[in-house]
């Protein structure tokens, strides 16, 4: 028998390559696609969007999603699932132009944060010495 | 066009339909998936009891980084409920969370009728009338409940034909 192939197509399928697969079979918080789906401002998933993996607690996120939401002042740089402070685990290959930003939005929630506090205790010193 | 908020709000509607939580239900207008019709029975137990209060929600492309805007547009009597129809509920306002969809929006919603805040009310009236003269409260809840099943004169959303081959 002699077969010839006239046409073909390639199909494959891609999977996030994590130490612990569970997380893979999740679904984003924020968006609620999976992990291995992209989140909506993506069409191909990859390097540039990847799993963002909480620190200080264990939520994780697509980074776009986590990016966005960041970026609203009222999130106060808090986790949206448990509102503890959002760290995230910093082991990328390669840092990307939006792994960058979210790292300066952390950082800006943290110092904004700070300075609420030093308001806070200026004015827990003004009251001081008005009762002196 | 597909927006990542139109696709959110479909997962939204999936989830409605697949498992919404009892006493809720919500869709989207047909033509529009950033406005959507809801209803939420008033629990068992409660002054609430068996009414069907109808909302609207509008979305908008900043969803689900920004909360909807939620009114009743069945007449309320609830502390926390503005003459309006719009609500006072932390989690539409400084509370919210990306995490949050439509069945939980109306989730917390149903459990602010029976479960109303005191300290901030949006309706005077209904919070005295709560803290000091439960039975008038209760009276004029009732007085809503019955009213909330007259209200849906002009949409027909329960006119259900059946043209099935």
């Amino acid at each position: 028998m002699k077969v010839e192939i006239v046409d073909w197509q390639a199909v494959a399928s891609w999977h996030w390559d994590l130490k612990d697969d569970s997380i893979t079979d999740e679904l984003c918080g924020i968006c609620r696609v999976a992990f291995d789906g992209t989140c909506p401002n993506c069409k191909y998933p990859g390097n540039e969007c990847p799993l963002i993996l909480g620190a200080g607690c264990q939520h994780n996120f697509h980074l776009h999603c986590i990016l966005q939401w960041l970026e609203q002042d009222t999130s106060k740089g808090l986790c949206p699932m448990c509102r503890q402070v959002f760290e995230f685990r910093k082991d990328f290959n390669t840092v990307t132009k939006d792994i960058n930003s979210l790292l300066m939005l952390i950082d800006g929630h943290k110092s904004m944060r700070d300075r609420e506090v030093d308001e806070e205790f200026d004015s827990f010193d003004d009251d001081l010495r008005m009762n002196d | 066009m597909s927006t990542p908020a139109k696709r959110r709000l479909m997962r939204d509607f999936k989830r409605m339909q697949q498992d919404a939580p009892s006493g809720v239900s919500a869709s989207p207008l047909p033509d529009n998936v950033m406005t959507w019709n809801a209803v939420i029975i008033g629990p068992s137990d409660t002054p609430f009891e068996d009414g069907t209060f109808k909302l609207i929600l509008q979305f908008d492309e900043q969803y689900p980084n920004k909360p909807p805007t939620v009114k009743f547009i069945s007449e309320m009597f609830h502390p926390n409920v503005y003459a309006s129809g719009e609500l006072c509920l932390d989690i539409l306002q400084n509370r919210w969370s990306p995490t949050y969809d439509v069945s939980s929006i109306l989730t917390s919603i149903q459990s602010l009728l029976n479960d109303p805040n005191i300290s901030s009310p949006a309706n005077v009236e209904a919070a005295n009338l709560y803290k000091d003269h439960r039975s008038q409260y209760i009276k004029r809840v009732r007085e809503t409940v019955e009213n909330s099943w007259n209200d849906d004169d002009d949409d027909d959303e329960d006119e259900d034909e059946e043209d099935e081959e």
